[in-house]
């Protein structure tokens, strides 16, 4: 396990790197100037120069490649243009607020999907099913922000039972401390993973029931709850946590509607209104964080098989 | 113009007019009054309160005054204006002249043929009790004198480098003999608006624990001191704790500032003037219009907010609500900006006869009418007829030069050897540069087919760019439009003269921007003259020179009206009405109307809600 863990980090690595190339390569082949969608319509020709001199866009590409990586090395992303303050800064002021908002709202969708899916397998083609798997496919094909403000018109405007906006503190105390204001953008989000959280459980736990060792279990008079706990819901989790694995980087990247619909600023509208105005060291920085959340999960997903599955082994892998 | 003076307008933009208008037709709206005509409500006045404003998809970055060249956020302004006022405060209540009462000085004097000013400052103090001085203008002259390079609001040839000789004859006087004589109108209204003073007993240093000294009457100790504030200014996180922005000759005291852009002022205590009557202003992020009109609907603690003309039909709910709505003109001119030096149609945009139809053909009534549901000006010549209607020339009121004319835009092209084909793609048939010939540089078979780049996210200017390219398409000249992010947008476009016009930056044919600010005196510098800063598409004109120049430079009326018809005629970018702000307030505050087109509402000292 060891040498595979060691393996799987050198991996992650190139991964990273490999993405971090790439990106750096693309965001400087998109035209246009850096520059000038910061300093606006009137930044003159001396002023374009001194600014592509404060922030090295004046040198050979591979040079500023190479200066980010050692910078990025010691936690230094360098610094915005736009917002002009460190990406690190930035990044630490808004990952723990997603992470909070969205890890939050998974942990509640598998809460409630992990059964839902295991309810619908039981019930195969009966009534129950089939109504959760039409409540599944209506929440799932529908957009998140019109969901969210749905959900706004109708309890905060109507109704004005909770407030239209998430919280807006800084800390992630802060923000636990206003439980009213995190209901509408968790529930949002929440509701909306469930659908796909559950029709991956229900597939899984129908193949699950199939087994004949569901079947020996059964004719050995192990009680049912048993049955479905013990041996269903083990065997059925692996496609699950494959999707849990992928779902890392989503965590960490933002949800933009939700942020923008819900006025809670986080990863995703950073990283958006840093793509809209070509500041690269917030997207090299994002990029570089959700990259090292990608292959975590990834990681995270393969671990979590072997004690699942206890067939599962990496050691020759 | 002055680049601070466009800033702070541009932090307007973002406040006053993304708040913005534009509206489809229909009902539901309640009673929008002008806000620059509504009287304040009078009522009894009640002492203290919270006013909570909404702050639009911005938030500042920056707090020492004098930002650096690389910062061009505008909404610094707004930051620092209640701390560190101006010395000339442009607007009083809705007019648009200079607020004697707010303003700094209590005498401005033009002499020796106006290059001369004598400035007398009003016996103020700072906010630690000391008084303000003819030394602390001074502060700031050095300051600047040493470092304009890299103040973001500097223009070369203006302040500092036009004073030859700057002295403090007393405590309270101070007098500058300028390198020419100006126009006191424009050195008023557009350079001194842009000067705060600060202060120098707290601030000229070069550490935080060096000493207070003349630091800045060195070339040396002025570069210290402002890299210095500078260092200071960026650390967001000492806005409201850092003792140097403790000392303030504004209404306000900065209070709280968070990482997400929240902030709070309070009453400055010591407050030279009438001091404030609530006892604190919030400024609230919000990411885009969506999240703040769901604030307001859902009964927030929101007091102050902007409304999106795509949500006017809101504006019944809001006023039940407790709300009131007005509207207000902004100072600034909307345009399409050609690019005269694009290698595929430059040489045919360099035309004024295709300007002139293309001029012709935008309806310009019909926008401001269905589009912004009257809520704009209507774009007649580069003064706004509504905001700065005092300069506004009669040919600008009577409707400008070129009224929607679709028949005149036609005959313009045919006798200049075009091919005019209604819906179709018209084509130069008679090349050549006679006068009944399409001019030099265009070929024959060239087609009146540009691409008009434009700022997305506000509907009405979709809806509008779709109605300027439906009508230009009467007379074969086809329009492809492409929206993008703001940023995006800019990013592409280079400025691009007869002498330098690389394809990298000279890719685009027409762009829209969606409008440029005026500071109190709305002259054509920078937007018209040869290389100007905002001249993207590279207009040059030694006669549109001259005119600009002698509203510069000479103090006739007229030739501000000469400037601003040859330049409504030449067309040096095309003419669109400019949609106004709409402000939703708590109808209890009183003396948020009228609106002053200028401080975008940043007035909040003469706020106060009723009983």
């Amino acid at each position: 396990m060891t040498a595979y863990l060691i393996r799987r980090i050198g991996q992650a690595i190139v991964v990273v790197v490999g993405v971090l190339v790439l990106t750096f390569l693309m965001i400087h082949l998109v035209p246009g100037s850096a520059a000038r969608a910061t300093l606006g319509t009137r930044a003159t020709a001396e002023r374009i120069t001194v600014f592509n001199a404060a922030y090295g866009l004046d040198r050979p590409l591979a040079s500023q490649f190479l200066t980010f990586v050692k910078q990025a090395a010691e936690g230094n992303f360098g610094t915005s243009y736009s917002m002009q303050q460190p990406v690190s800064t930035l990044i630490a002021q808004r990952l723990p607020r997603d992470g909070l908002l969205l890890g939050l709202s998974t942990l509640l969708a598998l809460v409630i999907a992990l059964p839902m899916g295991i309810f619908q397998a039981v019930r195969r083609g009966r009534v129950a099913d089939h109504a959760f798997t039409v409540v599944s496919f209506v929440l799932y094909s529908m957009p998140d922000f019109f969901f969210a403000l749905l959900l706004i018109a109708v309890f905060a405007v109507q109704l004005h039972l909770l407030p239209s906006e998430a919280p807006q503190a800084e800390s992630v105390g802060g923000i636990l401390a206003d439980p009213r204001g995190l209901v509408l953008p968790v529930v949002t989000l929440t509701l909306v993973s469930v659908a796909g959280f559950s029709r991956y459980m229900r597939t899984s736990a129908v193949n699950t029931l199939a087994q004949e060792y569901i079947q020996v279990a059964r004719s050995k008079g192990l009680p049912e709850r048993l049955v479905l706990r013990r041996h269903v819901l083990r065997n059925s989790l692996l496609p699950v946590i494959t999707v849990l694995g992928l779902q890392a980087p989503n965590i960490v990247a933002g949800a933009v509607i939700a942020e923008s619909v819900f006025n809670y600023p986080g990863m995703g509208l950073l990283f958006y209104q840093a793509a809209t105005s070509k500041d690269y060291p917030i997207m090299l920085g994002s990029t570089l964080v959700v990259g090292v959340a990608t292959v975590l999960g990834s990681l995270f997903a393969d671990i979590a098989y072997s004690f699942l599955d206890p067939r599962i082994r990496y050691v020759n892998a | 113009m002055r680049v601070g003076q466009r800033l702070r307008a541009a932090a307007a933009a973002t406040a006053l007019a993304v708040l913005a208008v534009g509206c489809t037709a229909g009902g539901g709206s309640g009673a929008i009054s002008n806000g620059e005509s509504a009287g304040a409500k009078k009522g009894p006045v009640k002492q203290g309160g919270t006013v909570t404003i909404a702050e639009l998809a911005t938030q500042p970055d920056f707090i020492f005054p004098l930002a650096p060249a690389t910062n061009q956020n505008g909404w610094n302004v707004n930051l620092t204006q209640p701390l560190w006022p101006f010395l000339v405060y442009a607007g009083d209540g809705a007019d648009s002249v200079v607020n004697k009462d707010k303003s700094l000085f209590s005498s401005l004097v033009y002499s020796n043929g106006d290059k001369r000013i004598t400035i007398t400052l009003k016996s103020w103090n700072w906010s630690d009790g000391q008084p303000v001085t003819s030394r602390d203008f001074m502060f700031v002259y050095n300051l600047l004198k040493a470092n304009a390079s890299n103040w973001n609001a500097h223009l070369v040839g203006l302040f500092p480098e036009d004073v030859s000789k700057a002295s403090t004859p007393d405590a309270h006087t101070v007098v500058l003999d300028l390198t020419q004589a100006y126009n006191p109108d424009f050195y008023t209204d557009d350079v001194l608006s842009t000067i705060p003073l600060l202060p120098q007993h707290a601030w000229d240093k070069t550490s935080a624990t060096g000493a207070v000294g003349d630091n800045d009457t060195t070339t040396a100790g002025a570069k210290a001191v402002y890299t210095y504030l500078q260092k200071e200014g960026a650390q967001t996180t000492g806005f409201a704790t850092n003792p140097l922005w403790q000392v303030v000759d504004g209404p306000w005291k900065l209070s709280e500032f968070r990482s997400n852009g929240y902030y709070s002022y309070v009453p400055n205590a010591h407050y030279s003037a009438t001091k404030a009557t609530v006892d604190k202003v919030v400024f609230s992020p919000f990411t885009s219009d969506t999240p703040e009109i769901n604030a307001l609907r859902s009964g927030s603690s929101l007091d102050v907010a902007s409304l999106p003309l795509n949500d006017i039909k809101q504006a019944q709910a809001l006023e039940s609500s407790g709300y009131s709505i007005a509207s207000v003109p902004i100072p600034g001119v909307a345009e399409i900006q050609p690019n005269l030096y694009n290698s595929e149609v430059g040489a045919v945009l360099r035309q004024l006869y295709v300007r002139q139809a293309m001029e012709y053909l935008i309806d310009r009534k019909q926008i401001v009418d269905k589009v912004y549901n009257g809520y704009a000006d209507p774009g007649n010549g580069p003064v706004p007829v509504k905001a700065t209607g005092a300069w506004a020339s009669p040919l600008e009121k009577a409707g400008g030069p070129y009224p929607y004319d679709p028949a005149k835009a036609k005959a313009l092209l045919q006798a200049h050897g075009w091919n005019v084909v209604p819906d179709g793609t018209t084509t130069c048939v008679s090349p050549g540069t006679g006068s009944a010939q399409c001019g030099a540089g265009i070929n024959a078979g060239q087609a009146l087919t540009f691409n008009l780049a434009y700022s997305s996210g506000r509907a009405t200017t979709d809806v509008q760019n779709a109605a300027v390219k439906s009508s230009e398409a009467q007379a074969g000249i086809t329009i492809n439009l492409k929206s993008e992010p703001f940023n995006t947008l800019i990013s592409t476009i280079g400025t691009c003269t007869v002498a330098s016009h690389p394809a990298s930056g000279c890719g685009w044919q027409l762009a829209e921007f969606g409008y440029q600010p005026y500071p109190l005196y709305p002259n054509g510098t920078g937007f018209f003259d040869t290389g100007g800063s905002n001249n993207s598409g590279g207009y040059s004109d030694p006669k549109m020179d001259q005119l600009i120049k002698a509203t510069e430079y000479g103090s006739s009326t007229q030739a501000f009206t000469d400037y601003e018809d040859y330049a409504a005629q030449q067309l040096p970018w095309l003419w669109l009405p400019l949609r106004e702000g709409i402000l939703v307030y708590r109808t209890k505050l009183q003396g948020v109307v009228p609106l002053n087109p200028f401080s975008d509402g940043q007035n909040f000292e003469d706020w106060a809600y009723t009983s």
